[in-house]
């Protein structure tokens, strides 16, 4: 029987979900997209049947909240209540019936990513964790970690930078490459956080892509035949963190944002426990401050 | 993030709840005519006023795309809007903020619908506590009496038809509304609103509301409002 967070929604049957629900997440323009176009028709040629399905992609809410994003007028709690709507509609709508099909549901993100954008912008740990105690636990999330120097190219050489995707809306500097790097850097010790939070399978994405799609196909085949992630996997992950001095934090405003890009400074390897860990609790990335229960206490 | 009843502004917050056809809506009209004739610059704030959300939460509505939880949602995401971008600035600048409807309203709607309690209160959190919150309490037999003469049906989520009581709305709307009163019963003392006999004639309770409102208003500052 398939597990949420905490809460189950009226109506929502966990019985029989026989499909798998796998998780791709990783910060902005580190190949998510390009990874989930490998690896649908990879896994259809393997026979599996495929339902892809991402953020602001609901019939109810999406339309909705891009058009919202182009006026800047959001505040944080209504844009995050806007993105959980958008999740919610597609959660019920699209991933459950997939799942009770026995479709594999590749999602380009999850509530993590929603999670670590609302934390960065004064949002509580609490708050967010009972928003979101409804989601099914997946059978798996793999993130594609990637440091801010190997980011910013791939940003600069395709796209460029984006307003949401620079932080803008938290005037952390008026230069688009400076409140881009400083975003993005706060951005991923939240990311590192989660990881560690809910047990994420990590892939280095700083590689080419056909590099991580090998290791990610590796995996997920792992996940499908129903082994063990990776023989190596419980060795290296980590015991759960020790209850943090606070919690119930209320006075997160924009200030993370600052303080956790300069503990990110040392490259913190999400697995590796040590100075880079300790740091980047001290400078005050609050999010671990509930982790004391198990790996995926909500 | 500050949380409910953790908020400090010179301004108050009064809100009516009620199932509808309690009357709530009058006394505030007339509460509203009152605290103006007084001096005080009041303001309204009703519920789904978000012009951001509206339009998405009609056509949810309209094309009856909206599960028990993401009717929650949206309006929770409306009401986030309102309370960032209208009710605290207003508050901060010491206006009388009224509200037809508030977070008592989801929590009674919604768990009429099923979602979990504690679910529901922990995302409403981030409300402001309001100076006083009055609860029109009216048996379920009077509000449909009094509907029924003034409009011609029951709206499908207004009647909870999407929860499959019955096929018929009058019927579906009795019960849903008796569900939702059994909430109202336990938020009344789980929050403490005030709450108001809406059997009575319309201007005894009206000075019940009065008296009350007034007490709270003895140090509150009155903005010069422009004639």
């Amino acid at each position: 029987m398939r597990e949420t967070y905490g809460t189950v929604l009226p109506g929502m049957n966990l019985a029989d979900l026989t499909g798998k629900l796998i998780v791709i997440e990783g910060t902005d323009g580190v190949g998510r997209s390009t990874q989930i176009d490998l690896l649908k028709p990879w896994l259809e040629q393997e026979g599996r049947a495929v339902l892809d399905t991402g953020l602001t992609r609901s019939d109810l809410a999406g339309r909705g909240i891009k058009q919202a994003k182009e006026g800047h007028t959001l505040g944080p709690l209504t844009l995050s209540l806007f993105y959980a709507t958008d999740f919610t509609d597609r959660l019920e709508q699209e991933i459950v019936p997939a799942l009770r099909a026995g479709f594999v549901v590749l999602t380009d993100r999850y509530i993590y990513s929603l999670m670590a954008r609302a934390l960065i912008r004064g949002i509580d740990t609490a708050w967010l964790q009972n928003a979101y105690s409804f989601a099914l636990k997946p059978d798996a999330v793999f993130y594609l970690r990637i440091g801010v120097d190997d980011l910013i190219p791939r940003v600069v050489f395709s796209r460029g930078f984006d307003y949401w995707e620079s932080g803008m809306d938290l005037h952390p500097s008026e230069d688009m490459y400076e409140s881009f790097r400083k975003y993005q850097t706060a951005l991923l010790a939240q990311f590192d956080l989660l990881a560690e939070k809910y047990v994420f399978d990590v892939i280095d994405a700083s590689g080419s892509p056909q590099g991580v799609f090998g290791q990610l196909r590796d995996r997920i085949g792992r996940v499908l035949s129903g082994e063990p992630r990776d023989p190596l996997f419980s060795l290296l992950t980590a015991p759960p963190v020790p209850p943090a001095a606070s919690d119930g934090d209320t006075k997160t405003e924009v200030a993370p944002v600052m303080v956790t890009a300069v503990a990110q400074k040392t490259p913190a390897r999400v697995r590796e426990k040590g100075p880079a860990r300790e740091k980047a609790r001290k400078g005050g990335a609050h999010a671990a401050a509930k982790t004391s229960g198990g790996a995926e206490s909500v | 993030m500050k949380r409910y009843g953790e908020h400090r502004f010179p301004g108050k917050l009064f809100v009516v709840e009620g199932i509808d056809g309690s009357g709530k809506s009058t006394q505030l009209l007339l509460l509203h005519q009152w605290l103006k004739a007084e001096g005080f610059g009041v303001v309204f704030s009703e519920w789904n006023s978000s012009p951001l959300v509206r339009d998405i939460t009609k056509r949810g509505k309209k094309k009856q795309m909206l599960s028990p939880a993401t009717f929650s949602l949206i309006h929770s995401t409306d009401f986030a809007d309102r309370m960032e971008r209208n009710i605290i600035p207003l508050l901060k600048a010491g206006a009388v903020v009224l509200c037809d409807r508030y977070i008592y309203t989801a929590f009674a709607r919604d768990v009429a619908r099923g979602m979990d309690p504690k679910w529901v209160r922990e995302l409403y959190s981030f409300a402001v506590k309001p100076t006083a919150a009055f609860y029109f309490r009216v048996p379920l037999e009077t509000a449909i009496q009094r509907l029924l003469v003034g409009r011609s049906g029951f709206k499908y989520y207004e009647a909870g038809m999407d929860l499959g009581l019955s096929a018929d709305t009058e019927e579906s709307f009795r019960l849903f509304q008796g569900r939702i009163i059994e909430e109202y019963e336990k938020i009344v003392p789980e929050f403490e609103l005030t709450v108001v006999d809406a059997n009575q004639a319309i201007e005894v309770e009206q000075a019940q509301m009065r008296q009350i409102v007034r007490s709270k208003l003895a140090q509150a500052k009155r903005l010069r409002v422009a004639p």
